[in-house]
């Protein structure tokens, strides 16, 4: 890959050249709002803000792939976001909801973040950017960041076109990952070199850490167990609006078969004598884990939607991540891989399938 | 529930088959006499690819007491290559319904439309293992 090193205070003009010297036509960015961080769609150069600080701030609010969803434009969208966000919009393109054309995908590195009303509450102590030190250090305080961030290994920015990566104290490697990334980084004139960005070590231990903090949260291993988690489900389908990865334009839980009422329901309790109201929490969620099995990215969207604080996290990432096991699919990895149920090999799965 | 309850429990298995290949099996079953217990309740579906997962999930929420898809043999779709793309939904699902204990009661198989005794005998067996798990305890739940 071809990359070159940067400052924190050089972001602001990478920013702003990509939109003067016309690499891309809008851009999505982190946007700070007083103490708290959201999104702004930028037409403008100059109204990229001065501190890029906002760009690694530890605060999850919406997905930022979801925000461009289903977008069929020509014009070329940047979007600078963290990883799970971008491989939601590869994601996205494989699903044909986003087209590769149009979009530059810049990812930055993530260590974990809060949820932004978390971040927003205790930004004099979590500051403009964390590392897993200080996420220890505010863990003892009981501020901690959120469980898909926790369980998560794909901390380091390694997809998208481009990846703008920490390094020590306030150096920032950026470097093209795709042509595209690496023409935009040629147009905006920056003396590239070849960039051996190795980082193997730190990658390990991120995922060492993950998976120990995965194997101690309790597991929903029956029915049961998963009726007991759902029990206050209210079916309000905010974890499907805000999750990156569904897509469908009419989906089934908002068709009469879906979501009865009426005659439907009293049919329904003719049927089996009674029907718990609202009816359809476990096929609802059921169906919902198989509809994102292969793509699910583990950005936790769904557990920050949940008005009534389920930790969904346990449900679609934990259980999505052993589908995608058997198709041996890292989802948001690359564009051309082709996503599991469109593809088969003509000998495999015999044993999954008993 | 004690040993004499089980004897009488006949389970509701509900199936998915495909037109091509293991309807006409049940057909084949049928003309050469073959005797089957009679739990199995037969949705014909054009291709093996025509089952969607959600089918699978709604007949054990609601209390099917056992469900099987069955299928041309990997190879031998009659639209080519059905049921490559039916085996991996396949695969999926049931990875989603072996962490909830519910992969028991869903079975899978390959039965061409010459295996007339084999579906016979693929029906004695999976009523036999659907009678010893016992009624499917959806079914007398609210949900």
């Amino acid at each position: 890959m071809k990359g070159a090193e940067l400052k924190h205070g050089d972001l602001e003009g990478l920013l702003k050249g990509l939109l003067e010297k016309g690499v891309v036509d809008c851009l999505i960015v982190p946007h700070r709002a007083g103490k708290s961080v959201s999104y702004m769609l930028v037409k403008h150069a100059d109204k990229i803000e001065s501190s890029a600080s906002a760009l690694f701030a530890p605060s999850f609010s919406v997905n930022a792939a979801n925000l461009v969803k289903g977008w069929t434009i020509k014009e070329k969208v940047g979007i600078v976001a963290k990883p799970c966000e971008i491989r939601a919009a590869v994601e996205l393109i494989k699903l044909k909801q986003l087209d590769n054309e149009s979009v530059l995908l810049i990812t930055t590195d993530c260590s974990g973040a809060y949820t932004n009303q978390v971040y927003t509450e205790h930004y004099a102590e979590i500051g403009d950017q964390v590392d897993s030190a200080k996420i220890t250090e505010l863990e003892g305080k009981g501020i901690t960041i959120r469980e898909s961030c926790a369980i998560c290994e794909h901390r380091l920015a390694d997809v998208g076109d481009i990846i703008i990566a920490s390094g020590a104290g306030d150096d920032l490697v950026v470097a093209g990952l795709t042509e595209k990334g690496e023409g935009a980084l040629t147009a905006l004139e920056l003396s590239l070199e070849d960039k051996d960005l190795e980082r193997a070590a730190e990658k390990e231990k991120i995922a060492a850490e993950a998976k120990a903090k995965l194997a101690g949260l309790p597991e929903l291993s029956s029915l049961d167990a998963l009726e007991e988690f759902l029990q206050d489900c209210i079916v309000c389908k905010n974890c499907r609006d805000m999750c990156p990865v569904c897509y469908c334009k009419e989906c089934f839980f908002d068709q009469p078969l879906g979501d009865p009422a009426g005659g439907d329901l009293l049919n329904l309790a003719e049927l089996r004598g009674a029907v718990g109201l609202p009816t359809g929490q476990l096929f609802y969620h059921l169906t919902r884990v198989y509809h994102v099995s292969t793509t699910c990215v583990g950005c936790g969207a769904c557990e920050d939607a949940c008005p009534k604080d389920i930790p969904l996290t346990r449900l679609y990432p934990v259980i999505t991540q052993k589908v995608q096991e058997i198709f041996k699919y890292e989802p948001g990895k690359d564009v051309d891989e082709p996503l599991p149920f469109t593809a088969y090999e003509e000998e495999e799965l015999e044993e999954c399938l008993r | 529930m004690g040993e004499e309850a089980k004897e009488e429990f006949e389970p509701k298995i509900v199936g998915f088959t495909c037109n091509w290949c293991t309807y006409a099996a049940a057909d084949l079953a049928g003309t050469s006499r073959k005797k089957y217990p009679p739990n199995s309740r037969i949705i014909r579906l054009m291709c093996s690819a025509r089952l969607d997962p959600m089918f699978v999930l709604k007949a054990l929420l609601n209390g099917a007491d056992g469900v099987f898809f069955s299928g041309c043999h990997p190879g031998e779709c009659h639209y080519i290559k059905g049921n490559f793309y039916a085996r991996r939904r396949i695969a999926a699902i049931r990875t989603i319904l072996k962490q909830f204990g519910l992969d028991d009661r869903f079975k899978s198989y390959w039965i061409s439309a010459s295996e007339g005794e084999k579906f016979a005998n693929t029906m004695k067996s999976l009523t036999e293992e659907v009678k010893e798990l016992g009624p499917n305890p959806m079914r007398g739940k609210i949900i």
